[in-house]
């Protein structure tokens, strides 16, 4: 007579059975709903959007069939930067000029420029420095314009967004550029990762306060990022900022605009831009929201071992640190 | 019965010696080293130290034998909170009148009392409010008294805190009062919790910078405090809010600042004060430095429960949001 199976089966089935209910459970309990948020035919809104990865993000909504308004400070370079995307694209983008350090020119730019359905608030500015080093004026700068300006533009959007998304049904967006600064503070971004981490502060709050009204926050966390304005940065960066930095590989402003553009279609909460990126994106997954379970699930098996690369690394960059410093008293 | 016994030990043995491995690697890479930083005859400085928090931290310094300076705001206030110091104590703290969102005035008043030994920059105000009710003054006034504000008293304590770092040969110690909205943004918070995560990014980088001189840096992370701060803020708290924020419980101040002072001199980076707030610092670990291993095995052990426990949190929250909509549109 054959053996019967069953025997040897049922202490494997319970134990078989765990990683299926957890999954299911994970399936299940992930918020905000994954959404897909349309781009052809509807107006994205683009702050900074005259250089750099604001630029890259405009030509690239304008390929995609998007009505594509750019909003930056200087009236040239934004018509530089219409002309160009006319060229790559065929498309006319509307341009605003506004220093979005003040509320009332944003409000203004924001009417002239109609209901919006994706606020990309990618505008920014860094100086790295030693905060003993820095002038208040330039910390207070990089608040200004990376954390208050984005209050201001989120402030004046939000009203006719709302509006606009019950008017069409549609689901909308507000994306958030961040930086790999804004998920680890590093030598030389007191400033500058104080106003990032305070956008993610932002978001978090906001999804909550915005997803009844069928909008959808996203945070886009690129790394060094071959722009204009990394260009500025980069001659300014103190040796161990760029000893310290070197742990994360740079990326074209192209490239950081395709994946940025995916994560807003796919209501992306975190948008990480590169493998580096994702890990970093695990390791301070924190309690922010998560829509794909796929990625809930890399969230929770992987969240340990990212908990002990981070120490690794801190420990790398502590050591960095201290050699740096032995080397200089020596001289 | 015997060879059961042999493979239940086959199994375990391997996983006792990983857990050893892990703690002994874990104790070899944890950054920065552990110090502990004496309080006793050093000279203790609190920001907003004539209420709440503040206070309880001031008053506990002193009874342990600091050297005591409190900064506020209102002359009147600061003079009862050194008279309840005086009564309870016996130690005469020094009172010091300034406005943080003002760096001249904060660089005059620190200059009157000396070098720092610890800066507690403890300041804050709090007013909850969906952002799209919330005016935009009111959002300035958090950022420039909780970020700036904070920013304008490092700047002014750090020189002198460098050179009476090197004079003495004792570590210093700055640290920083955030908030578990710190650890994470809810509905009513967006520029409170904007606030309190900017300091978390200017603390990481900022600990880089300092490490070298012997400061090292604190984040206090309290729930709902019982303080007269508090009591102003439930005035104001949208529902949802209160749905959610019962979430952790509240504490008292003296309790808080217990925790604080504790973690202060053991140069804890992150100080969580309850049962809570150590599951969402396991949660919310990141990239932070973390100087005990202990602690450290705790993170990465914990952190892919904790991410789950992340995620049923706004299931949670997100279920509560859509109720009181659904509710709210039945009326």
């Amino acid at each position: 007579m054959a053996p019967s199976p069953l025997p040897i089966a049922s202490p494997l089935l319970p134990l078989l059975m765990a990683p299926v209910a957890f999954a299911a459970v994970l399936a299940f309990i992930v918020r905000p709903r994954s959404v897909r948020i349309p781009i052809k035919g509807r107006h994205v809104f683009i702050s900074g959007g005259s250089s750099g990865i604001g630029l890259a993000l405009a030509r690239l909504a304008a390929t995609e069939g998007a009505r594509v308004s750019i909003l930056a400070r200087s009236a040239v370079r934004l018509q530089e930067a219409r002309d160009a995307i006319r060229l790559a694209t065929g498309v006319d983008v509307a341009i605003f000029s506004a220093d979005v350090r003040d509320a009332d020119a944003v409000a203004n730019a924001v009417e002239e420029a109609g209901p919006v359905d994706v606020l990309v608030c990618n505008h920014g500015v860094f100086t790295p420095q030693e905060l003993e080093k820095q002038d208040l004026e330039e910390v207070r700068f990089m608040v200004e314009i990376n954390l208050m300006g984005i209050f201001h533009l989120i402030k004046a959007a939000l009203p006719a967004m709302k509006q606009r998304a019950k008017a069409t049904g549609l689901p909308a967006s507000i994306a958030i550029m961040s930086s790999q600064a804004g998920q680890v503070g590093v030598y030389g971004y007191t400033a500058y990762s104080a106003s990032k981490f305070a956008l993610r502060g932002l978001a978090e709050a906001l999804q909550h306060e915005v997803i009844a009204h069928n909008i959808h926050v996203s945070m886009i966390f690129p790394p060094d990022t071959d722009t204009p304005g990394f260009a500025e940065e980069h001659k300014r960066r103190p040796d161990l900022t760029n000893i310290i930095a070197g742990s994360s590989g740079g990326m074209k402003a192209d490239d950081v605009a395709k994946k940025a553009l995916n994560g807003i279609k796919s209501s992306m909460f975190i948008v990480p831009c590169n493998f580096e990126g994702s890990m970093l994106s695990i390791a301070t997954a924190g309690l922010s929201p998560q829509s794909s379970f796929f990625t809930a699930l890399a969230e929770v098996l992987g969240a340990g071992f990212m908990r002990f690369m981070g120490l690794c690394f801190q420990w790398n960059w502590f050591s960095l640190i201290e050699k740096w410093h032995s080397k200089k008293k020596n001289m | 019965m015997a060879s059961l016994f042999f493979l239940f030990l086959l199994l375990l043995l391997p996983l006792v010696v990983v857990v050893l491995l892990l703690l002994l690697l874990l104790a070899i890479i944890v950054r920065p080293r552990p110090v502990r930083i004496p309080l006793k005859g050093r000279h203790v400085l609190v920001s907003g130290g004539s209420s709440g928090i503040g206070f309880a931290l001031a008053r506990r310094a002193a009874a342990e034998g600091a050297r005591v300076s409190i900064l506020a705001r209102d002359p009147d206030r600061l003079r009862d909170a050194c008279d309840a110091i005086r009564r309870d104590t016996g130690v005469d703290a020094a009172a010091l009148a300034a406005d943080v969102r003002d760096p001249a005035a904060v660089a005059r008043a620190l200059e009157t009392v000396g070098p720092v030994d610890v800066l507690v920059c403890n300041h804050g105000v709090f007013v909850p409010q969906e952002l799209e009710r919330q005016s935009l003054e009111e959002v300035r006034f958090m950022v420039e008294v909780n970020l700036m504000g904070t920013f304008h008293l490092i700047k002014a304590a750090l020189p002198a805190m460098k050179q009476r770092g090197k004079e003495t040969g004792l570590p210093a110690s700055i640290a920083i009062m955030s908030s578990q909205a710190g650890q994470v943004g809810v509905y009513g918070y967006t520029a409170y919790s904007a606030t309190k995560f900017g300091l978390r990014g200017l603390a990481e980088a900022l600990q880089h910078e300092v490490i070298m001189d012997n400061i090292h840096v604190t984040l206090i992370f309290p729930p709902d405090t019982d303080t007269p701060g508090l009591a102003e803020e439930l005035k104001r708290r949208p529902e949802i809010t209160n749905v959610i924020a019962a979430s952790s419980g509240g504490m008292k101040a003296d309790d808080v600042a217990q925790k604080a002072l504790n973690g202060i001199k053991s140069a804890q980076f992150v100080v969580p004060c309850n049962f809570e707030g150590t599951m969402l610092s396991i949660a919310t670990a990141g990239l932070s430095p973390q100087r005990s291993y202990l602690m450290a095995f705790n993170e990465v052990l914990g952190a892919s429960l904790m991410r789950f426990v992340g995620l049923c949190f706004q299931w949670n929250w997100f279920s509560a949001i859509e109720k009181w909509h659904a509710k709210k549109k039945c009326k």
